[in-house]
């Protein structure tokens, strides 16, 4: 009954909003409203302009943001540094008495600061004990983490796990297993390493 | 209403209209009955074109060209707007799932510290021995590993046990250098570097430290880390 009421209600109102509006549209005052009104696919499109908008709008904002992501390009610093890390302590690792120059070049290259001017200030006589040696040292990473990286002073610290097979002339390849601790300093051709050590034994073992 | 208006304008017709066809104006000739019916049908005819006019004189030419053109302006601005849309959210997905996006090792310092202390701990227990009280070992075996990892401590723990009751060992490990090599929510890859002392208490006292190296993997279950898996790097 409730519904059958409403039902009627619902079309008396509309009978005379009908009637209203076709009263109220007859005369000139309607032809100017039809230009707003009449035009439902005006309307559409305007309303999807503005969704559209919209959506550019906070598809820029998102796009800023993640681009503008502080954490992110900490976390760019942080794969670069271990990246640039890995290859120096590679590269340093490397030798062969056939390549000697380009080998020991690709080292300085790979150092920046005290740990630089003692690889230059050694050179020579390291040069002179691998000509006699006459060993070829290959080195593989195995693992590599960063431990602590200050991106504003630009210093980082990793720790790499590595195998370094140095072969002799005589006798069979010596596999060695090293564990490293290495300082990286960014300089502007990138993150080198500026200090690099053996993990001490035993400090901590007492 | 159409018959008002049409009087009126007839009425305003018939007021100019004498001066061009005189006599018209009181009785129309009978020879020329047209005469007097064309201004009517032509005034039945302007009214509707006046009243047309009045109100479209000024209105009508621009909405008709703005019919053609804003629609078109609309459209174009959608598909434009839309196209930045897509583009803005494409770019800013492929940024966030760069892969250095995804591992949080040191972005997170909260994290990273809470699972480099947590591992470092579990490895400290799970591979430290004493021949005294085996059964730390073994308790410490049950909070800390899960997964592959508690055959691969089995393991590598077989020798120990076999012979710590005879030499009396006391096997400490400590770990010395960890770093988070990965972090993803709750799984995560260490890089551990440890110390291990092994002391025979036996007759005479003889203690030797030996370096160790492997990764470990954790996964995180319910509000402790755990390790899962063991990597010494073996060839």
């Amino acid at each position: 009954m409730a519904r059958r009421r409403t039902t009627t209600v619902s079309t008396g109102t509309s009978g005379t909003r009908g009637t209203s509006r076709t009263t109220g549209t007859s005369g000139t005052r309607g032809t100017s409203r039809t230009t707003g009104t009449r035009n439902p696919t005006l309307l559409a499109a305007l309303a999807l302009v503005v969704c559209a908008a919209g959506a550019a709008g906070w598809g820029g904002w998102q796009r800023y943001e993640a681009s503008h992501d502080d954490a992110a390009s900490f976390a760019q610093a942080r794969d670069d540094a271990l990246a640039a890390g890995e290859q120096a302590v590679q590269n340093m690792n490397t030798l062969d008495h056939k390549e000697l120059e380009q080998g020991l070049d690709s080292w300085e290259q790979s150092t920046t600061g005290d740990l630089r001017r003692q690889l230059v200030d050694g050179r020579d006589d390291f040069a002179r004990q691998i000509a006699e040696a006459k060993t070829v040292s290959t080195a593989k990473v195995l693992s590599g983490a960063v431990t602590e990286l200050d991106e504003r002073a630009g210093r980082a610290g990793v720790m790499v796990a590595l195998r370094v097979t140095v072969t002799a002339p005589k006798g069979e390849p010596a596999v060695k297993e090293s564990r490293l601790l290495g300082t990286l300093t960014r300089t502007s051709g990138g993150w080198k390493l500026s200090a690099l050590g053996q993990a001490p034994v035993g400090s901590t073992g007492g | 209403m159409s018959t008002t208006r049409h009087l009126v304008n007839r009425r305003r017709r018939l007021a100019t209209t004498p001066s061009r066809t005189p006599g018209a104006g009181a009785e129309p000739a009978y020879g020329q009955p047209e005469a007097g019916q064309e201004p009517e049908a032509a005034a039945s005819a302007a009214p509707n074109t006046d009243t047309a006019d009045d109100s479209r004189a000024d209105e009508a030419p621009r909405p008709s060209r703005l019919r053609v053109t804003l629609p078109a302006v609309l459209c174009a601005l959608t598909v434009l707007l839309g196209a930045v849309a897509v583009w803005a959210f494409a770019s800013a997905s492929s940024l966030r799932d760069e892969p250095a996006r995804q591992n949080a090792a040191l972005t997170d310092i909260g994290r990273t510290s809470e699972v480099k202390g947590r591992i470092s701990e579990a490895v400290g227990a799970v591979f430290s021995y004493d021949y005294a009280s085996p059964a730390r070992s073994d308790r410490a075996a049950s909070t800390y590993l899960t997964g592959r990892a508690v055959q691969q401590h089995k393991d590598m723990l077989a020798d120990v046990r076999e012979q710590a009751p005879k030499q009396k060992l006391v096997l400490t490990t400590t770990v010395t250098e960890s770093g988070v090599e990965f972090l993803d929510g709750d799984r995560a890859r260490l890089l551990i570097f440890a110390d291990q002392s092994n002391t025979r208490t036996g007759k005479d006292e003889e203690t030797t430290y030996a370096a160790a190296m492997f990764a470990v993997d954790a996964v995180r279950r319910g509000d402790t880390w755990l390790i899962a898996a063991i990597d010494t790097f073996t060839r």
